[in-house]
């Protein structure tokens, strides 16, 4: 079974950066670096237009879809291009409350990218940390927190939300909080999986051996090692943290009806898809899709970057 | 053997069904919801009773609108103040071939508090004192008091034989050992969730059924179900989504059936003296709770436009409603006018009360209970909005809204009431009249309504026999509920089955049943 | 290896008892059963009596350990719902949803994996990117759309197969599956693919990381300089290299579609155990939640402990402690 060259081959140890290289320096590197593919420059392009969009949505969009006094019920499902009661052309159509559908996606855009992204974040950080921790110290450490995230994984996400939603009722925050806890758990296993394969071997056990603060051979050592799957990983869980939330809203316990998100005009639109109000289904679909495909190349070119094997 | 004969047959049957009319033997429905169990004293639940009604018969029996028509008893009267009669069908047959007597009825009756689960059963026998056989064909049921809707109560009476024994359970009957009725199906098999067989009974004391096999198939997703029928896996579905109602209608290969259902919308504002969700103005909590002046509650009424309710919001499955029932039901008020929809009149009442720059409310609904809540709800807030409100509307999971509206957590909710006896005090008894733990008054009165003229008025219709005099009774008191906004109906909700084009023959039914026995093949 | 085996179980034990107390303190959080499922008609004698009836009257620790008492004699306890008991609930349910994971994680393994690595040993290539597209449309599009739109498409369109359910039952060696007749294999392939989606996208995405990561390793470069054979080089250095996140991933997948793949299994109508216990959670049927829910747990700790064992397998330098 023991095979020599996977030791040799093995990862190499990461040098610490030269202290003369600032940090402006690293990211002129980076950028350098990152601009080669031209494809992921573009994708970088698009999710910085569609989050100047979203965030800056109140500016840009013609109506306010979460103001009720400003939508109209005799705008009801108007096709994409007609006119409705505010004198401006519905480009993407209303709903079946009335509301502008370019609107309500680019508010419903920025919604989605605040619960995707922070609850991504959020369970990237804590996966990460639990993984590693329980990776590096081993013995009743780990135990005890790896059991933690076997109850977590098959604790279903809708519980938590009717338990949320039951005692503080419904809100951004309640989601991301269920989002977190149903999705660190993944990265903490990914994360687990990899330390416990990086930990055995001899430049982990060289940096244990020195006086070095633990938490700088965690993450200086370890931590660069496990990334490249975690960035996989993460960039496919934000994506399934929309779709999560659409399922949420779906069942009746993600957010209030009145202030959509994309994911719940995903699911209000999937009402329609026998129909040929095809717009209510269509666009906000688009609009997630492409969103994650760029999100995605941006993911795959940064991992690119990063990965300390990458020798040019 | 013979079981497995079944079976096979059964599957070969459902070959046969992909090739559409070849088999007009057999009836494949696809439905929202299936039976919990096959035990007939188990729950009391609508899909259940739906699905049981093929193989078991009730006392009385109720026509398409919910009125009371003959059924395992031809006839029933009450004898004294405390006693009802009832005559028994002669020469009626058990699957098993035993003949239906009054013990059969008394055991029947007196088995469902042994066995009934969390929807329970006894919701229909509460009034029941004790049981009395007089003759294999006359049973006398003695009354807690006077109780001129027993017949009601009985219209989900499920007639088991005696032979059952009290020990059969749930077990029995789910494996069809225990399976046994009068009705026109004999039970094959089902499971959780699963599909129900049934096969035509040819000893049935009533109309032949057209269909030899009839399989009723649980799908409960919707855009699920609406593909099954048109991949022409299933014959009929039932709740046909608002959404796809219009795309069907004009489908020519597909016909639909729309029916008045019993289920209305109402928004139960609290009158309590401290409203359990603040009503704030700026932030600053509103003194006392302005939903106790009757002048609030008629302006929220009046700003609620109920033709757009229907037409838009509800793709036109709907009828505006001006009390908790239906027309027709026994203590429907004719007195009581259409809603007006009058948003500056709504706003002068709100003025006069002291709000004319509105103020901040929650506002709770159920998603996904009834077809459409969840969007009555949003359409509700904005309708407010207009009138100066901020509503912060949230359409909650039925998990969710219930216990907490048990706990009478909101201040304001809508959720939809069907009213499953067809007479007034099922519905009125329970939401308006003023709470009762004694007499079991008030049960679902969430609001802290409480009207004495209402209330006298009520307990004295609960008290007469008379019919007329009762009807009138309950007419007065649904009057006044209504005129107070004790609870505000917006619409009552309208079904819809569809089926291939020019294939069946169907009347839909106000309580949503899908009977297979009432439906035969297009002429 | 006996103590380590030893030491998972003890923690398993542990683990349940977390579970079963989470849920019944999650239930009593959002609320009484009863009003969840009572039928409208009911007074209050009738809804006290219920409560009463279930042992919901009673304080929560007590109600708790009258559950563990009866796990102790062996009953899992009855479906409130249906009146049967849970552990036949699951069980009757659990070989379609068995069958389901099986096609779909073999169709997503089997796939996903040869095409990740496909496009991790030829980087930039057309076909390369071909693949890589085709996976972010397995987890950028939600499921419930692809699923729809397979039954558009192949159910209603085309008619060539059913739109929903689970097909007739044939015997293959001891059990009793559809995945022994024809018509089984009909209905199975549509949801199975709709599942193995998601899968697959993630799987091709692991895979080719690992492989572009692996194939710059100057191992590699020197294993190919040396003229070793592609596909030598792949199955024995590379593969095993990139096996250790691609198992973690699998285990993950296997163990949440096993318990909760309750879109598909709506969309589909298949008689799976998802879609039973998420009806059981929105009608708070605590019996079944707590049972299921232990059920599931144990579940992911034999999974996860199976792929500890096969990450010692891979990697002979992961040590099997008492502690992993």
């Amino acid at each position: 079974m023991s095979d020599t060259t996977l030791s040799e081959g093995g990862p190499v140890p990461v040098p610490s950066a030269p202290p003369a290289e600032t940090r402006a320096t690293r990211l002129r590197h980076f950028w350098d670096d990152y601009r080669r593919a031209p494809m992921a420059v573009a994708a970088l392009g698009l999710v910085v237009l569609m989050l100047l969009l979203s965030f800056g949505a109140p500016l840009v969009a013609p109506q306010d879809p979460y103001d009720m006094a400003a939508l109209d019920y005799a705008d009801a499902f108007l096709r994409p291009g007609e006119t409705g009661s505010g004198g401006y052309v519905h480009l993407l159509g209303t709903d079946n409350a009335g509301r502008d559908m370019l609107s309500a996606i680019l508010y419903g855009l920025k919604t989605s990218f605040v619960i995707g992204l922070s609850a991504g974040a959020l369970a990237l950080a804590l996966g990460i940390s639990v993984g590693l921790t329980a990776a590096y110290f081993g013995s009743r450490v780990e135990a005890l927190l790896m059991r933690v995230v076997d109850l977590q994984l098959s604790m279903p996400a809708i519980l938590l939300a009717l338990v949320l939603v039951a005692v503080l009722g419904q809100g951004v925050a309640q989601i991301v909080l269920a989002l977190v806890v149903a999705q660190y758990a993944y990265f903490a296993r990914t994360t687990h999986g990899a330390a416990t394969a990086e930990r055995r071997k001899d430049y982990i056990e060289a940096a244990r051996s020195t006086p070095l603060p633990t938490h700088r051979v965690l993450l200086r050592h370890l931590l660069p090692n496990v990334m490249p799957p975690l960035i996989v990983v993460a960039t496919v869980q934000v994506a399934s943290a929309i779709a999560l939330e659409a399922t949420l809203s779906f069942l009746g316990v993600g957010l209030p009806l009145t202030e959509p998100s994309l994911g719940s005009l995903i699911s209000n639109g999937f009402k329609y898809i026998h129909t040929d109000r095809t717009w209510l289904s269509i666009y906000p679909g688009v609009a997630l899709m492409v969103t994650v495909v760029a999100i995605n190349l941006v993911g795959d070119q940064v991992r690119t970057v990063l990965d300390p094997r990458n020798s040019r | 053997m013979l079981k497995t004969l079944l079976k096979g047959g059964i599957a070969a049957a459902a070959l046969w069904a992909a090739a559409p009319g070849a088999m007009a033997q057999e009836l494949v429905i696809g439905l929202r919801a299936g039976p919990d169990s096959i035990d007939p004293h188990w729950s009391t639940l609508g899909s259940q009773a739906e699905a049981l009604r093929h193989v078991f018969d009730t006392l009385v029996g109720v026509d398409e609108n919910l009125q009371l028509i003959p059924g395992l008893a031809t006839g029933w009267e009450p004898i004294d103040e405390d006693t009802w009669e009832f005559k028994i069908r002669e020469g009626v047959q058990f699957h098993n071939g035993e003949t239906l007597t009054a013990h059969d009825v008394k055991f029947s009756i007196e088995r469902i508090p042994a066995v009934t689960g969390p929807m329970s059963m006894t919701i229909y026998t509460k009034r029941v004192k004790d049981v009395e056989v007089i003759d294999d064909n006359t049973l006398h049921v003695h009354t807690n008091g006077t109780a001129p809707s027993l017949p009601n109560d009985f219209i989900r009476l499920f007639v088991v034989p005696a032979s059952t024994g009290m020990e059969a359970g749930n077990e029995e009957f789910n494996s069809g050992e225990k399976a046994i009725g009068t009705g026109p199906y004999e039970y094959v098999s089902w499971e959780p969730k699963g599909d129900l067989k049934l096969e035509r009974f040819d000893g049935y004391w009533g109309e032949t059924p057209h269909w030899q096999t009839v399989i009723r198939r649980e799908i409960a997703d919707d855009a699920a179900r609406v593909a099954a029928l048109q991949s022409g896996q299933v014959d009929l579905i039932n709740y046909v989504p608002a959404s796809d109602y219009l795309t069907m209608q004009g489908n020519p290969d597909l016909d639909t059936f729309v029916s008045d259902s019993v289920y209305i919308l109402n928004i139960a504002p609290s009158v309590k003296d401290e409203e359990p969700q603040p009503i704030t103005i700026d932030g600053k909590e509103v003194e006392g709770n302005p939903l106790q002046d009757l002048r609030v509650r008629k302006a929220l009424d009046l700003a609620i436009d109920r033709n757009t309710l229907v037409r838009v919001v509800l793709e036109g499955l709907g009828t505006p409603a001006n009390q908790l029932m239906p027309e027709g039901f026994f203590g429907y008020s004719d007195k009581l006018g259409e809603r007006q929809y009058d948003l500056e009149q709504a706003k002068a009442l709100m003025a006069e009360a002291g709000y004319p720059d509105g103020f901040e409310i929650d506002f709770t609904c159920t998603n996904n209970r009834v077809p459409g809540d969840a969007v009555v709800c949003e359409a509700l807030a904005q309708m407010w909005s207009k009138l100066g409100l901020k509503v912060n509307a949230q359409a909650l999971n039925g998990t969710v809204f219930f216990p907490a509206a048990a706990r009478e957590e909101y201040t304001m909710t809508m959720s939809a009431w069907g009213t499953l006896t067809g007479e007034a005090s099922y519905t009125y008894g329970s939401l308006t009249h003023s709470k009762d733990d004694e007499l079991g008054l008030g049960a679902f009165n969430r609001t802290g309504y409480a009207n004495a003229e209402f209330d006298t008025l009520f307990d004295e219709g609960q008290m007469t026999l008379d019919e007329a005099k009762r009807r009138d009774l309950f007419e007065q008191a649904s009057f006044i509920a209504m005129e107070d906004r004790a609870l505000i109906p917006t619409v009552i909700l309208q079904t819809v089955w569809a089926a291939e084009a020019d294939t069946l023959s169907f009347t839909p039914r106000t309580d949503q049943e899908t009977l297979a026995y009432k439906i035969s093949p297009a002429e | 290896m006996t103590g380590f085996l030893l030491q998972r179980l003890m923690q398993a034990a542990a683990v349940i008892v977390a579970m079963s107390v989470i849920v019944f303190t999650g239930v009593f959080a959002i609320g009484n059963p009863i009003d969840v499922l009572i039928d409208p008609g009911a007074d209050q004698a009738i809804r006290a009596k219920l409560i009463a009836q279930y042992g919901l009257d009673q304080p929560l620790w007590r109600q708790y350990f009258a559950f563990v008492g009866n796990v102790v004699r062996g009953d899992l306890g009855t479906s409130m719902v249906y009146n049967v008991p849970v552990v036949d609930l699951v069980f009757s349910r659990l070989p379609a949803t068995l069958e389901l994971v099986l096609v779909s994680v073999t169709i997503a393994a089997g796939i996903g994996i040869p095409a990740g690595i496909w496009a991790g040993y030829h980087p930039g290539s057309l076909s390369a990117r071909a693949i890589m597209a085709l996976s972010v449309l397995g987890f950028s599009v939600p499921t419930f759309w692809i699923g729809m739109l397979l039954i558009m498409t192949f159910a209603v369109q085309l008619g060539w197969l059913p739109s929903g359910g689970r097909g007739d039952l044939g015997q293959l060696l001891w059990f009793e599956t559809s995945l022994a007749t024809a018509d089984g294999w009909s209905h199975v392939i549509m949801p199975a693919i709709n599942l193995s989606l998601f899968k697959m996208g993630l799987m091709i995405r692991l895979s080719r990381a690992g492989m572009v990561e692996a194939m710059r390793t100057d191992y590699v470069r020197f294993a190919r300089a040396q003229g070793l054979p592609d596909h030598q080089i792949v199955t024995r250095h590379v593969l095993r290299n990139i096996s250790i996140p691609l198992v973690t991933v699998f285990g993950l997948e296997l163990g949440s579609t096993l318990a909760f793949a309750v879109v598909t299994e709506s969309v589909f109508n298949w008689p799976g155990v998802g879609k039973l216990i998420i009806d059981s959670i929105l009608q708070l049927d605590r019996p079944v939640m707590v049972s299921y829910l232990v059920m599931v747990v144990v579940l992911f700790v034999l999974i996860n402990l199976v792929v500890d064992l096969i990450y010692a397998r891979l990697d002979p330098r992961v040590r099997l402690k008492g502690g992993a």
